[in-house]
């Protein structure tokens, strides 16, 4: 069967990859096929259809009567929590930090706890990175630490670290280095393992090799630090890659830590860059956003007036303890995919993509999915800002209708908004 | 007020562009352009004794790039110590924010506008990151504003000069200023950042071989030079020379100026390119013999970059440099390598007074400026925020206009590196308003090719700006009393009262479609982006003609 549609150069944000070569094609008003195939392309498009219902109390309302009861949710009082959620253009996280700063709110993302752990570090240290193609073209040597990018980043080898054609590289060399169950590609050409209590010791000791330290009597389990570290001392450009995403444990934020600093040592001797694994759903967008418009990448509280970073505890996890004010989700309130969130316990506004599915939503606006039925930018992992272009026709659109929201709180009589 | 018509009575006028200075007249606008008449009883603003100039015009800033957004997450500090809290607006959204040296974007706007600045270019914008640039530029009200394009250690640019392709190579600038609404072509470290990512550290000298290829510094330079030159681009190519804060620079400097004779060209952040000594050795100030030629050359024209005593963030695609300031200083540091294109490198940095190289940099920048002789070729610039906040610009007017304030505070510097400096031998030179006037806004207007700003005869943007007169110049400049932008009063009594978006000043030069072939080739084997997504689409307004 032929298609109604073919749309090319369309962008994936079903991971962080950003793959922006897709070909999508649409039959009867869905999506029929994606290609290259990819899994975790299939999951995000779909078949593209999504809810188009706009709802107060459950019962279908129109945009005018959502909107104003919107309004009364969120200035009914206490401090409110705005949640960027995923599955939203850059644009529409733009206007949702707006609203927040509007109604002096506190703002959360959807940056997971292990991600959010490693930004501090780097905001601490900085960092050595590269846009993905930097890897593309100049990596002869990458290293997998504890982690295999085919299983959460399928074409991440394809398309960047493993790329086959490339400005500088002729001969790329893929090292892994595994930490207990954590697993790097098994097809790399060197490949060493660490007890997850050894991780952050044989860190130190690959940083210190790669100062010129030499080691006698190291402890026999920390033995091939020294040979990994010397092996990447060959190459001339060195790319090291984790996982920034990896479930939360006690050692993320010091395997973050000493990953920097192993990255930003090896640019004494040759140069190399640090790869952070990130998810999708234009989850880099929202960190980009909140801090050219606030100066912090990561949860701001606005209730005195001016963005403030570092609150205790993050919005979500007192939102799991029913310890907020009203709630305004912008994104997808499914993807942030937290069962544990009790919406129904709270005055909640879910603006975005099957916002009608969220149980106990006081007001919820379904609108279109980032790139799949709404134009504008979404960010690669990388920070490359990348065009979203629309395959489908959708409802409302997530950015015009937060700037509905913004406009109604800002014509409430003065004293009722900042 | 925001009535589309508006008198400001008798204000003290500089406006040098129209050969103004200090008469006391009227300037009237109308739907935002600065018309010869009005009507009689059209709304006035009361400018008597006070001093009135065009808006003035930033030619080099860094403010609007993912570069400042790396930036800005390394200063959680200076933000809380810096809180922004929303303006109070007549009209729009106030947007809180937060300052320090990067300040978010809409901060920024807003203290642009505090000053009486309605015009700024972002400096240094690699093309694959243009559409973050222009989106931060989106959220920065109150200023027109634009990117300058890196070009020079791209790979495209560099096979096409090995090829001898030099029409491609001008056809690839013009295709590259339109795919990222670019407005200039900026050129940083040509060759070095290319060898910084070849592991080969830098280049060192202009016909030093980048990363065993025949292109050369000098190669880069007269290409994109000729390039400019030939699109007729209003701007010429906007040069940060080789060898940035290395002793001993200012030959490199003065070899780059010759290099490029007869053709125009723009050499910026100058300050950080006159030094005389050796490496590893001895500092001097070379200013003298740097600006001797710049004075000589009619097609030359740089801004100073000059630093100032306090925080600072050194943000520059010339990443080999930042490496070397964080191994010598110690410091945080960020360094993100942009795919076929470009560098970037961060070090926040302070600048002291009983530093001796920080003494000298500050002295360097002074002498360009006091000895420079004809101010619309030299012009202001902190290079902000690497020598210094946007905000420290009232003092540095203080420092050229007040000899008393420069010469109490070049006494308590760091003297190591200043004995035979000319600022240390004594410049009596005290800038007027009029001078003022023109390296703050005529001159910078005039190099940018901006026939619509920096002046206020009649068709110009209605931008303008309405000092208090005060003896204490940093007060003066730091605190208009009003400023116009656009035709609309953004500044009244002091504070800001609107906040309207600014324009997006680009270009979209013709080319051969010839080019598109190769490029489309060229991105398929090597870019990951798309060629189709590569181009930034939907820009506000339309390209300057």
């Amino acid at each position: 069967m032929t298609a109604d549609r073919v749309v090319h150069s369309v962008t994936c944000l079903g991971c962080g990859c950003g793959c922006d070569d897709l070909t999508v094609k649409v039959r009867g008003g869905r999506i029929a096929e994606v290609s290259p195939p990819c899994p975790l392309a299939q999951r995000w498009f779909g078949d593209g259809t999504v809810p188009g219902d706009i709802r107060v109390d459950g019962r279908s309302a129109t945009i005018e009567q959502a909107i104003a009861a919107a309004v009364d949710v969120l200035a009914a009082g206490g401090t409110p929590l705005v949640v960027m959620a995923p599955e939203i253009t850059t644009e529409a996280q733009r206007v949702a930090i707006a609203v927040a700063d509007t109604l002096g709110a506190e703002l959360d993302g959807c940056t997971s706890d292990t991600a959010a752990a490693g930004i501090a570090v780097a905001q601490r240290r900085g960092r050595a990175a590269a846009t993905l193609g930097e890897l593309k073209n100049r990596a002869e040597a990458v290293l997998f630490w504890a982690v295999d990018p085919r299983d959460r980043y399928p074409r991440y080898l394809e398309r960047y670290a493993a790329a086959e054609t490339s400005t500088h590289v002729r001969r790329r060399s893929l090292l892994s280095v595994s930490i207990g169950a954590d697993h790097g590609p098994k097809d790399a050409k060197l490949h060493a393992q660490f007890t997850p209590g050894d991780e952050v010791d044989a860190l130190a000791v690959m940083t210190a090799t790669v100062r010129g330290r030499k080691f006698d009597g190291l402890p026999q389990p920390l033995q091939p630090a020294v040979g990994l570290a010397e092996r990447l001392l060959e190459a001339t450009y060195v790319a090291i890659v984790h996982d920034a995403e990896a479930p939360r444990e006690a050692r993320d934020a010091q395997r973050t830590e000493g990953l920097i600093g192993l990255a930003q040592a090896l640019n004494g001797p040759g140069r190399a860059a640090l790869s952070s694994l990130r998810a999708g759903g234009n989850r880099s967008g929202a960190e980009a956003a909140l801090t050219w418009q606030t100066g912090h990448p990561l949860r701001v509280s606005f209730a005195g007036g001016s963005p403030r970073a570092g609150a205790p505890a993050s919005g979500l996890g007192r939102l799991r303890s029913g310890a907020v004010g009203p709630v305004l989700v912008a994104g997808s309130a499914i993807a942030l995919g937290d069962s544990l969130i009790p919406l129904e316990k709270v005055p909640t506004v879910v603006i975005g993509p099957g916002a009608s599915a969220t149980k106990g939503a006081r007001v919820a606006i379904d609108t279109g999915i980032a790139g799949i039925h709404e134009r504008g930018t979404g960010y690669r992992m990388d920070d490359v800002p990348l065009p979203l272009t629309p395959v489908l026709d959708g409802p409302r659109s997530a950015a015009g209708t937060l700037g509905l929201l913004l406009a109604a709180l800002r014509s409430r009589p003065p004293g009722r908004t900042r | 007020m925001s009535a589309s018509r508006l008198r400001i009575v008798g204000g003290a006028v500089h406006d040098p562009a129209n050969g103004v200075d200090g008469e006391e007249r009227d300037v009237c606008i109308e739907d935002g352009r600065i018309v010869a008449s009005l009507p009689d009883g059209a709304p006035t603003l009361d400018a008597r004794g006070m001093v009135v100039m065009p808006g003035g015009v930033d030619i080099h800033a860094h403010f609007a790039s993912s570069s400042c957004n790396h930036a800005r997450r390394l200063i959680p500090d200076e933000h809380a110590a810096d809180p922004a809290p929303a303006p109070d607006l007549i009209e729009g959204t106030p947007r809180s924010g937060s300052g320090g040296t990067v300040p978010s974007t809409f901060t920024t706007g807003y203290r642009y506008a505090g000053l009486g600045y309605t015009t700024a270019f972002d400096a240094a914008v690699a093309p694959l990151l243009a559409r973050h640039s222009h989106a931060e530029l989106d959220d920065t009200p109150c200023v027109d504003g634009g990117i300058f394009v890196l070009l020079g250690n791209d790979e495209y640019l560099l096979r096409q000069i090995e090829l001898g392709e030099h029409d491609r190579a001008r056809d690839y600038v013009a295709w590259m200023l339109g795919a990222t609404g670019g407005y200039a072509v900026k050129i940083v470290n040509p060759g070095g950042i290319e060898a910084w990512k070849t592991g080969g550290r830098n280049v060192a000298a202009l016909d030093d071989p980048v990363s065993g290829r025949t292109v050369t510094p000098r190669a880069i330079l007269e290409t994109l030079a000729t390039a400019a030159d030939q699109l007729g681009l209003p701007h010429p190519v906007h040069i940060h020379c080789n060898n940035l804060g290395v002793a001993g620079n200012a030959a490199t400097t003065l070899a780059s100026m010759e290099t490029l004779a007869g053709r125009r060209a723009h050499f910026t952040h100058l300050q950080f390119h006159c030094y005389g000594g050796e490496p590893g050795r001895e500092w001097t100030s070379a200013a003298s013999r740097v600006i001797e030629y710049v004075n000589a050359h009619a097609e030359t024209s740089a801004d100073v970059g000059q630093v100032m005593f306090g925080p600072a963030m050194t943000i520059t695609a010339d990443a080999p440099v930042e490496y070397l300031l964080h191994k010598s200083s110690g410091r945080r540091w960020t360094n993100i390598d942009i795919e076929l294109e470009s560098g970037c490198g961060i070090v926040p940095l302070a600048y002291k007074e009983k530093a001796a190289v920080s003494a000298l940099q500050w002295v360097v920048g002074l002498e360009l400026f006091l000895l420079s002789r004809d101010p619309w070729r030299v012009v202001l610039s902190t290079d902000h925020p690497n020598g210094g906040s946007f905000l420290s610009y009232p003092a540095l007017i203080q420092l050229l206009m007040d000899r008393t304030v420069r010469d109490d505070r070049l006494k308590q510097l760091n003297q190591k590196f200043l004995a035979g400096s000319a600022l240390a031998d004594g410049l009596d030179r005290q800038y007027t308003l009029n001078e003022i006037a023109i390296v703050t806004r005529a001159g910078p207007a005039r190099l940018l090719g901006l026939r619509a700003k920096g002046h206020l005869g009649p068709g110009a943007d209605a931008d303008v700006t309405v000092y208090v007169r005060d003896p204490d110049i940093a007060k003066m400049f730091a605190t208009p009393r009003y400023v116009v932008k656009g035709g609309s009063l953004v500044v009244e009594e002091g504070q800001l009262r609107r906040a309207p978006a600014g324009s997006r000043l680009r270009l979209a030069p013709g080319y051969d479609d010839a080019v598109l072939r190769d490029l489309r080739k060229h991105f398929q084997a090597y870019s990951t982006v798309s060629f189709d997504n590569y181009p930034v689409r939907d820009l506000p307004g339309e390209p300057v003609p």
